[in-house]
C-alpha cells in the first residue's frame, strides 16, 4: 500500500495551521460550542435491565413531563383535535400530510383511544414511506445538506440504500454507528456504510467534526485551536485525538466500490495551542482513557511492513492493520459510551417534539443543561436496555401525552423547554415537497425530482429558532417550481381538475380545506374563499390561485 | 439639498401612488373587503406599476423626507487596533507597519490607512473600548445587540432597533438590509442563522442580499398577471394571518412577515442590481466583494433604506499570519471608508448618515506562535463618522504597548448609547412589549461618549 509515509514530519501540524488560515480566509466551517455531560450520567450504570414494555415507557415520559409542569407551576394545554393529530403523526412518521381518504379512514375507524392511535402509529411505522422519510432525516443529520451531485453519489454508492435498510430493519443504533465508523463492510449489502467516511474525502478534520455531533451529540470545532473556552470538558487534545483515530484512513475507489483503507503506520503529529506549545496527538477522546499506542522516537522512521497487517487480504478486501486505530475507536471509545444513547435519544426527541431535551440538540455539553434531566437519563438508559431500538423510542414519544398537546401556545407559557404545548416547526424541504404532491396529485409522483428542488431551497432541519426568510417567500411567490406543480395538476384524478369539475363553490371550498389543512373551514374562511372563487367563476385558474394561497400559508408550511 | 438619486428621474406621481398599494400593510380585513367586493381587479389599475415600472428615483422621494440613517461596516472576526486606529510602532509587538501622520495634528494611524489619514477631521475614533466576551459568537452577539443575552429573551440587533425607530414601515424599500456576499464565516455563520430581530418581531429583521448581487425570484413570473399575483397574495394573507392569530404562533408571524416583504422587494429590485451603478463608482470602491457592497449600501441609503449592514463572512480573524492578512484587508477598508464618507458628504448626506466601522473585539498586543494575533476584548478601537458624530476627535487611549485602556474607558453599552444618541433615539427608553420583562434600549442608564457627539 502506498501513500502512507513518514509519521514524524511536521506536516500535520503545519497542515493544521494552514487549516486555520484557510478557515479565516474562506470561512469554510460552521463554528459552535461543544460538548460535555454531567459526569454522573456519563458513568451511567451498565447493568442490564429487562426492557420495559411500551406502555411503561410512555408512562415514564408522561410522569417526567408532568413533574416538570408541577415544578414550573404551570398547566399544559389541552390535547389537539383528532384531525390535527392525524396530520401531525403522518408528517412526523411518513413525512407528508395525510391523503383525504387516509384521514377519513382514521376518523371513521376512530382515533380517540390510545389503542386506536397505537394502530395508526404502528401502521405508519411499518410503512416504506417511514423508511424513506427517516432516511431523509438521518441523511441530513449525519451527512448534511449537499449539492444535488452529492446526493446522486450517495445513492450511487449505496449509502442511501444502506441507511434505508438500517431503518427498515430497525437495526440497533449502536451497530449502525459502529458499521459506519469502522467502514469494513461484512458483505456487499453493507458496502454503502463506507460512504459516511468516504464522502469526507480524506479530510480527517471534517470526519472528526462530523462524528462528534452524529455520535456524541457535541460540537468540537471550537477546540481545533485551543481548549474550548466555555465548555471545560472539551479539550484541544480531544479534537486532535479524534482526528488521529481516523487519520490513517485513505480513500480508494477499488473493484468492490469505495473503500476506506487504513495504514498501520503514520498519523503522528503534534498540535500547537495558541501560545505555541506543542502536544502529541494521542488517541484520546472525552472521558475515555487514552488508547495506548507505541509512538516512534523523534528521528525514528516507521516502515510499512507486511507483518503490521492481518493476513487474509483478497483483491476486494483491503488489508487491516494489526493495530487499527479506527477499530480501537469503535471498541474502546464508542462501544457502550453513554453519550451515544443520550445523543440519539435527544435527537429523536427533538425531531418529534420540535426541540431537544438539551437544546440545541447537538450541543449536549456542560453549558447546555437538559430541561428534563431525569427524563433524559431514564430514556437513555431504557434505550440502551432495549438494545438501542430507535423505532421503539419513536413509538413511545409519539404515544406520549405531550406529543398530543395542542400547538396553540397557552397565554401564560413562554418557555418552549416546558413542552407544555406542541412546538410547531417548519416542514423540511422533503416534507413540504411531498405534502404539496399529495395535495395536488393525490400521490407522490416523481418524488426525487420534486424533493431535489425543495431540499435545496428549504435546507433547514431542527434550526435553533424558527425564523422564516424572504428568500423562501420569493421562491414560493415567483419561483417557477410551485407554478409548474400547480399546472401539472391536470389529470382527471388530480386536485385541480376534480375541483373544476364540481358543481358548486361550496363543494370546492370543502374539498380544498380537507386536502390542504385536514379540517373544515370556519364560517369566515368559508365565506371568503367561496367569494373569491365565485367572483372568478370557479375557473381552473382561480382554483389554482386558491390552492397557491393555501399551500403557501403558514398552516401548510408548519407541522403544528 | 442635493438630489439623492443616480439615474434619470421619471414620473414620480404615478409611482408614489403605486407604492401605497404595494407596501403590504396587509390588514386582512381590507383584503377581505377587496376581494369580496371584487375590487381587486379595479385597484390593479393603480397597482399596475408596482413590479415592473417602479423606478429607483421614485423611491427617493421617501428617502428625502426621512431623517437619520446608518451604515455599519461589520468587520467580522475582529480587526487589529494596532494595524488600524491605534498603532504602536517600534514596540516589541507593534508589528512591521509604521504609523503615519494624519490631517489631525498629533494623531497617527497605521500606514495601512493612508486615505483615512487625510479625512481624520471627519472621523471619530474610539481607542478605549473594553468589552467582556472574548469568543466570536458571544462577541458578535454583544457588539451587534448592545448587551449580553438573557434567555429566553432575544434583544434585537442594532439594525432592527434603528429600522423600527427611524424606518418607514410603509416603504417598499427594505429598511434593514444585510449585504453579506459570503454566507459562511464560522461563528458568524452560526450567528446569522439565529434570530436577529428578537423581541421586535420578524418584520424588523434584515433583508439579506449580496454574493452574486441579486435576489433570486424577485421578478413575477410572466404567466401570472399582476392582478392575480396580488389577489392570491391577499387571500394567502387572510388565511395565514388568521392561523397566526388563532395559534398565537410566532413561527407563523415570521412566515407572514417574510411574505409581507415580497411585494416591496419586487418593486425595488433595481436597487439590488449593482450593474445599475456607474462603472466609475464601482472602480473607485475597488473590486472586492466588501467594497462593492459598501457602494451598494450607499446606494440603498440614498434610495430609502434606513440601516445597511455590510459584512463579508469572517475575514478578520487572523490567528495566523496576521500581518500578511491585514496587509490585504486594511487597505481595502481604508479605501472603502474614504470613498463612502466622501460620497456621502458630496451628496449632502453625511450629516444625516452615521457610518460605523467595527468588529466584535480587538487583537492581542502579542503575537502567537503562528504570527497571528488572538482575541483581545480588553483594549480595542473602532471608528465612526457622519450623522450626529463630531469629526476630528480621538476618544480614549491605551498604554504604550496597548495592553490596557488608560484613558476614557468605554464598553458596548457606552457605544450603543452613543449610536442611539447620535441618531436621535432615546438610549434609555424602556421596551414596552407584552410579556416582556423590563428591558431598556441601553441598560443601566449608561451614558454615551459625549466628546464625540455633535
Amino acid at each position: 500500500m502506498k501513500g502512507f509515509c513518514n509519521p514524524m514530519e511536521p506536516k500535520v501540524r503545519i497542515g493544521g495551521l494552514l487549516g486555520c488560515l484557510l478557515m479565516s480566509v474562506c470561512f469554510l466551517h460552521g463554528g459552535g460550542a461543544l460538548e460535555a455531560a454531567e459526569s454522573g450520567n456519563a458513568v451511567a450504570s451498565t447493568e442490564k435491565m429487562v426492557p420495559r414494555n411500551h406502555e411503561e415507557v410512555v408512562a415514564q415520559i408522561n410522569q417526567h413531563l408532568q413533574r416538570g409542569y408541577q415544578n414550573r407551576g404551570l398547566e399544559p394545554t389541552n390535547s389537539c383535535d383528532d384531525r390535527a393529530f392525524v396530520r401531525r403523526v403522518y408528517l412526523d412518521l411518513v413525512g407528508r400530510i395525510p391523503k383525504v381518504a387516509e384521514l377519513e379512514k382514521c376518523l371513521k375507524d376512530g382515533i380517540e383511544t390510545s389503542q386506536q392511535r397505537g394502530r395508526l402509529i404502528e401502521q405508519l411505522l411499518q410503512s416504506e414511506e417511514h423508511v424513506i422519510h427517516w432516511a431523509d432525516l438521518f441523511d441530513t443529520l449525519l451527512m448534511g445538506r449537499a449539492a444535488e451531485a452529492k446526493y446522486a453519489k450517495r445513492r450511487q454508492h449505496q449509502w442511501r440504500a444502506f441507511l434505508e435498510n438500517s431503518i427498515r430493519t430497525n437495526q440497533p443504533w449502536n451497530q449502525f454507528i459502529e458499521e459506519i465508523l469502522l467502514a469494513r463492510p461484512a458483505d456487499e449489502t453493507k458496502q454503502g456504510g463506507n460512504w459516511f467516511l468516504f464522502e469526507r474525502n480524506n479530510d480527517h478534520q471534517q470526519i472528526a467534526e462530523a462524528i462528534a455531533p452524529a455520535v456524541f451529540g457535541i460540537r468540537i470545532e471550537c477546540a481545533q485551536c485551543h481548549d474550548h473556552m466555555l465548555v471545560d470538558e472539551i479539550k484541544q487534545s480531544h479534537y486532535w485525538g479524534l482526528v488521529a483515530f481516523f487519520n490513517r484512513g485513505k480513500n480508494e475507489d477499488g473493484k468492490a466500490g469505495p473503500q476506506v483503507m487504513e495504514s498501520a503506520v503514520g498519523g503522528f503529529s503534534e498540535f500547537a495551542d495558541l501560545l505555541g506549545d506543542s502536544t502529541p496527538n494521542r488517541l484520546a477522546f472525552l472521558e475515555v482513557d487514552t488508547v495506548e499506542e507505541k509512538r516512534p522516537g523523534k528521528d525514528e522512521k516507521q516502515s510499512d511492513e507486511d507483518e503490521l497487517y492481518r493476513p487474509g487480504r483478497t483483491d476486494n478486501v483491503p488489508r487491516v492493520p494489526v493495530f487499527s486505530r479506527r477499530e480501537k475507536f469503535v471498541t474502546k471509545v464508542v462501544r457502550d459510551h453513554p453519550r451515544v444513547a443520550r445523543a440519539l435519544v435527544n435527537r429523536v426527541w427533538a425531531l418529534l417534539m420540535g426541540r431537544g431535551i438539551v437544546h440545541p440538540y447537538d450541543e449536549m455539553d456542560s453549558i447546555h443543561d437538559p430541561s428534563h434531566p431525569e427524563l433524559l437519563d431514564w430514556l437513555s438508559q431504557d434505550f440502551r436496555d432495549s438494545g438501542y431500538s430507535v423505532r421503539r423510542l419513536i413509538r413511545a414519544i409519539v404515544s406520549s401525552d405531550a406529543y398530543r398537546l395542542a400547538s396553540r401556545r397557552p397565554e401564560h407559557v413562554d418557555d418552549p423547554a416546558t413542552f407544555a404545548y406542541y412546538l410547531e416547526r417548519s416542514l423540511t424541504g422533503e416534507q413540504l415537497a411531498r405534502s404539496i404532491a399529495i395535495a395536488l396529485f393525490g400521490d407522490l409522483g416523481d418524488d426525487e425530482v420534486v424533493n431535489s428542488v425543495f431540499r435545496q431551497q428549504f435546507p433547514d432541519l431542527l434550526p435553533d429558532e424558527q425564523v422564516a426568510n424572504v428568500k423562501e417567500s420569493l421562491f414560493l411567490s415567483n419561483g417557477p417550481k410551485l407554478q409548474d406543480l400547480l399546472m401539472a395538476s391536470k389529470q382527471p384524478t388530480h386536485l385541480i381538475p376534480r375541483l373544476a369539475g364540481m358543481d358548486t363553490d361550496q363543494e370546492r371550498v370543502d374539498l380544498l380545506f380537507q386536502v390542504m389543512f385536514a379540517r373544515v373551514p370556519d364560517a369566515e374562511e368559508n365565506a371568503v374563499v367561496k367569494a373569491y372563487l365565485s367572483k372568478r367563476g370557479g375557473t381552473a385558474e382561480s382554483i389554482r390561485q386558491v390552492a397557491w394561497s393555501m399551500l403557501t400559508s403558514a398552516e401548510f408550511r408548519y407541522n403544528h | 439639498m442635493k438630489k439623492y438619486q443616480q439615474s434619470p428621474s421619471r414620473d414620480s406621481h404615478h409611482s408614489r401612488n403605486a407604492m401605497q398599494h404595494s407596501c403590504g400593510s396587509a390588514e386582512h380585513t381590507v383584503h377581505r373587503r377587496l376581494f369580496l367586493q371584487g375590487t381587486m381587479a379595479a385597484g390593479a389599475a393603480s397597482t399596475g406599476s408596482f413590479s415592473g415600472l417602479f423606478s429607483v428615483p421614485a423611491l427617493a422621494d421617501v428617502a428625502k423626507k426621512s431623517g437619520k440613517k446608518c451604515i455599519l461596516l461589520w468587520l467580522c472576526g475582529a480587526p487589529s487596533q494596532f494595524e488600524t486606529w491605534d498603532p504602536k510602532p517600534g514596540t516589541e509587538t507593534g508589528g512591521p507597519f509604521p504609523a503615519i501622520p494624519t490631517n489631525l495634528s498629533g494623531v497617527k494611524v497605521s500606514s495601512l490607512m493612508p486615505q483615512c489619514a487625510t479625512i481624520m477631521d471627519k472621523l471619530a475614533v474610539v481607542r478605549s473600548m473594553k468589552t467582556e466576551p472574548g469568543e466570536h459568537f458571544q462577541g458578535i452577539d454583544v457588539l451587534t445587540r448592545g448587551d449580553k443575552p438573557r434567555p429566553p429573551f432575544t434583544r434585537p440587533i442594532l439594525g432592527s432597533v434603528i429600522a423600527q425607530q427611524l424606518g418607514q414601515l410603509d416603504s417598499p424599500v427594505p429598511q434593514f438590509v444585510l449585504l453579506d456576499p459570503c454566507p459562511e464565516g464560522n461563528e458568524f455563520k452560526q450567528f446569522k442563522a439565529g434570530n436577529w430581530a428578537g423581541w421586535l418581531g420578524a418584520e424588523y429583521g434584515p433583508i439579506r442580499a449580496g454574493g452574486n448581487y441579486a435576489i433570486p425570484n424577485i421578478n413575477r413570473l410572466s404567466e401570472i398577471s399582476e392582478v392575480d399575483h396580488a389577489d392570491r397574495e391577499a387571500l394567502r394573507q387572510f388565511l395565514s394571518r388568521k392561523f397566526e392569530n388563532d395559534q398565537r404562533s410566532e413561527a407563523a408571524a415570521s412566515h407572514n412577515a417574510a411574505f409581507n416583504r415580497v411585494n416591496g422587494l419586487m418593486s425595488c429590485a433595481p436597487l439590488f442590481d449593482l450593474n445599475q451603478l456607474p462603472e466609475k463608482d464601482r472602480q473607485r470602491y475597488g473590486g472586492g466583494a466588501f467594497a462593492q457592497h459598501a457602494l451598494q449600501a450607499r446606494h440603498l441609503i440614498e434610495n430609502g433604506s434606513t440601516f445597511v449592514m455590510v459584512a463579508n463572512g469572517m475575514p478578520w480573524d487572523n490567528h495566523v499570519f496576521q500581518h500578511e492578512m491585514h496587509q490585504m484587508l486594511v487597505p481595502e477598508l481604508d479605501n472603502v471608508l474614504f470613498q463612502l464618507i466622501n460620497d456621502l458628504e458630496d451628496r449632502g448626506m453625511l450629516q444625516d448618515t452615521l457610518v460605523i466601522a467595527m468588529g466584535e473585539f480587538g487583537r492581542t498586543p502579542w503575537l502567537n506562535d503562528a504570527r497571528g494575533r488572538d482575541h483581545y476584548p480588553k483594549a480595542w478601537s473602532m471608528a465612526m463618522a457622519g450623522g450626529g458624530i463630531k469629526g476630528g476627535v480621538v476618544h480614549g487611549a491605551t498604554d504604550p504597548l496597548g495592553f490596557e485602556v488608560v484613558d476614557g474607558q468605554v464598553d458596548n453599552r457606552n457605544l450603543f448609547a452613543t449610536i442611539f444618541e447620535a441618531l436621535g433615539i432615546d438610549p434609555h427608553q424602556e421596551y414596552e412589549l407584552p410579556g416582556l420583562p423590563t428591558f431598556h434600549r441601553v441598560e443601566n442608564d449608561t451614558q454615551p461618549i459625549r466628546e464625540i457627539l455633535v
